[in-house]
């Protein structure tokens, strides 16, 4: 027994807290081979951060009569880990470990907002804001301002939603204008009227504050300035569209005009084109303030009738989607609500040869 | 059942705890298998019967039924006290509190426990985790590395890795709310495209691949104009003997809908009763009954926690006008819970807070109004 006693103090002289690849072990020390009553936790714990916290989660194991502990997440850069040992009948043993904070220059931009046109109309739904690189959550509602004409923030113009509507690389955000502030009849409506006055000149500002996913602030901040349009209150309608049909045996684009910017993000989505052959594979192009969609097929078109298969889920700026106006007025649709709208509508075209 | 009854999200609970022994939990904990949990966000969450936990999870268009285990009754005196909870989070996962959101919390019924629906990290690949706090403040992980469980896939909901040149893989259908009731889980949603409602219905225990058609909820009662009104949150319960939704939209009208008319691919139209007025937020809402009377609690961004009675709502028409009858029913707003995020139910006289105090997170129980 005395033997023993005097290795262990022997070897306490050399004990030591070493980062080994992505765990942290306790060096110079036997762990023997049964687990404290307390769990190991007890014994050696990492706490990450200041102040008073609860030790990091992480797995503890015996490698080599070495005590090992991994981390269930690999620390933070930057982040401030104090490893506690706590030898028995011995003194508490420090060790502080702190790896550098990426110190990455600004790159992330804002590469643009939809709508494109500089006029939307007073009941205007919804911004795409589009970024270079993958965005954090968090803090959008701090980070996107309207001013009026004045330069005054506008109140409350958007409808701030927790979750963000970001699309799945956070490259994406959709911003909702305060449909309660659009609606007509609703009390928001009433008492504040809506976000945007028609006739009046407004800025979008997005602060350069707002963190990328890496964490560095945006290179530069991000405005547009546009003008107030009357309210739109009339659904696209596909009988005002203008079909380019393109010549079979070629890879030109076929194009379809439209008479008012539609939504952007629908556009590169709810066309198909079916044709003799079955669907048609191609790539999508949005144009001209988003008046245009152009379709350039993978394969030179083959003649024949082809149908252009619209989801009628697309909308235009105002939310009016095809056959349905954002705000159904009750005493001119007197069907209201239970009125079938088809799922789709069909415009065909015809290829020909030269 | 009586009138203004009230039975909320747990209304199995009292079969549960009356019925001990296996064969309580059989029918909805068999439907669950052990196994990795392949979650890639953690969003709003919902117990269910048998202390199953419900998380949303919108990154990966699913719905996830996770067996927690946790089900030792709670002791009557329990309470919650938290401080600076995001600084202990952020601790436990090695990373800081600006690089965490707690995106849920929710009572599990039974154990009392709090359950935290946590992304670590901001960014496209911030992972999710979910944390239990206990009576003692203590938290730890649900891990999901093998845990019983079973996912309802949102029909219609593009996979994430189902990117075109098209831009199909940019829709996302971001779960806002969920809740359980009588065998069904609710989920609420709003996507980042096209502005509809889109509310489905998913049966529990899920089958396979769960046909979770959308339920199309409009808004009617704004003067003469009806819209498509997607739902943020919500609250099952009881009213006139008939189990009803009171779910607020995001523009602002709190609505009652009865839960027989919610059945895949049909419309309904909410009947509103109470108009919150511009520069408010719901967050979030519970109901309970102090002094014989039924209350909901609802916490919303600037009024801070109103109360509204329950009582006469039976009888509550629409509000059919466009200026006169705005207020709807009465409410008295609780100006000293301020700062709310997540408000839940803690037990008959708590409820459970996590709230915003000059910056840092705390997570306690108060005495309900």
């Amino acid at each position: 027994m005395a033997v023993l006693m005097l290795a262990f103090a022997a070897a306490a002289q050399s004990v030591s807290i070493q980062k080994d690849g992505a765990g942290y072990k306790v060096a110079g020390w036997n762990p023997g081979s049964e687990d404290p009553p307390d769990g190991w936790s007890s014994i050696f714990a990492l706490y990450a951060g200041e102040g008073d916290v609860p030790p990091m989660l992480g797995t503890y194991s015996v490698e080599d009569e070495v005590l090992v502990f991994r981390p269930r997440y690999p620390p933070t850069p930057g982040v401030r880990i104090r490893a506690v040992f706590r030898m028995p009948d011995g003194p508490p043993l420090e060790a502080v470990f702190q790896t550098a904070k990426a110190n990455a220059p600004p790159s992330t931009y804002v590469e643009h907002v939809y709508p494109s046109t500089d006029v939307l109309p007073d009941n205007q739904l919804k911004l795409y804001i589009q970024f270079s690189a993958p965005m954090s959550r968090g803090e959008a509602w701090k980070r996107i301002h309207l001013l009026d004409e004045t330069g005054s923030p506008v109140e409350l113009p958007f409808v701030e939603i927790d979750q963000e509507l970001w699309s799945p690389e956070n490259r994406r955000l959709t911003v909702l204008f305060d449909p309660g502030r659009i609606k007509r009849g609703l009390l928001p409506h009433e008492e504040v009227g809506p976000p945007l006055i028609e006739g009046r000149q407004y800025t979008l500002v997005i602060d350069s504050d707002w963190r990328d996913a890496r964490g560095v602030p945006l290179k530069e901040g991000f405005r547009k300035q546009f003008r107030v349009a009357p309210s739109d209150r009339v659904p696209p309608d596909v009988s005002n569209w203008r079909l380019i049909v393109p010549e079979a045996h070629t890879a030109d684009a076929v194009v379809v005009r439209f008479p008012e910017p539609l939504d952007w993000a629908l556009l590169q989505r709810v066309f198909d084109i079916s044709g003799p052959a079955g669907p048609v594979a191609g790539s999508v192009a949005v144009e001209r303030d988003e008046t245009e969609w152009r379709f350039i097929p993978a394969e030179p078109w083959r003649p024949g009738e082809y149908q252009l298969l619209v989801d009628t889920v697309l909308e235009d700026l105002a939310g009016n989607h095809i056959g349905r106006p954002f705000d159904v007025d009750l005493n001119e649709f007197n069907q209201g609500m239970e009125r079938v709208i088809p799922k789709t509508v069909s415009l065909w075209f015809w290829v020909g040869e030269k | 059942m009586s009138i203004n009854r009230f039975s909320v999200v747990v209304a199995g609970l009292a079969v549960v705890l009356a019925l001990s022994g296996p064969f309580a939990f059989s029918a909805n904990l068999d439907s669950l298998n052990a196994g990795r949990v392949g979650i890639q966000s953690a969003g709003p969450m919902a117990f269910g019967p048998d202390a199953i936990l419900f998380v949303g999870d919108s990154a990966g268009a699913a719905i996830i039924a996770i067996d927690t285990g946790d089900r030792t009754p709670a002791k009557s005196a329990a309470k919650v006290d938290v401080k600076n909870i995001d600084q202990k989070i952020a601790a436990l996962l090695g990373t800081t509190p600006d690089q965490i959101l707690v995106n849920d919390a929710v009572v599990n019924p039974i154990s009392k426990n709090v359950y935290l629906a946590v992304s670590r990290g901001l960014g496209p690949d911030a992972v999710p985790v979910i944390l239990r706090v206990n009576a003692a403040g203590t938290i730890t992980e649900l891990s999901l590395d093998n845990i019983k469980h079973s996912v309802a896939r949102l029909e219609d909901a593009p996979a994430v890795d189902a990117k075109d040149s098209r831009g199909r893989g940019l829709r996302v259908q971001t779960i806002t709310d969920l809740a359980y009731v009588d065998g069904k889980v609710f989920v609420a949603g709003l996507s980042n495209e096209e502005f509809t409602s889109s509310f489905r219905s998913i049966s529990f225990p899920f089958q396979g691949v769960s046909k979770s058609a959308g339920i199309e909820i409009y808004h009617g009662n704004h003067g003469r104009f009806e819209t498509y009104s997607p739902i943020r949150t919500f609250l099952p319960f009881q009213l006139d003997g008939e189990p009803h939704i009171l779910a607020a939209y995001t523009c602002t009208p709190l609505v009652k809908i009865p839960i027989s008319a919610l059945k895949p691919g049909k419309q309904v139209k909410g009947v509103t009763i109470a108009e919150l007025g511009n520069r408010n937020r719901p967050i979030d809402m519970i109901a309970y009954n102090k002094g014989g009377q039924e209350y909901f609690l609802m916490a919303n961004s600037s009024r801070g926690v109103m109360k509204l009675a329950l009582k006469g709502l039976e009888k509550f028409q629409a509000i059919t006008s466009e200026v006169d009858d705005k207020e709807g029913v009465p409410y008295e707003t609780i100006a000293e819970l301020q700062g709310v995020l997540q408000l839940d139910k803690f037990d008959d006289n708590n409820a459970m807070l996590l709230t915003d105090d000059n910056g840092s997170l705390n997570l306690r129980t108060v005495p309900l109004p």
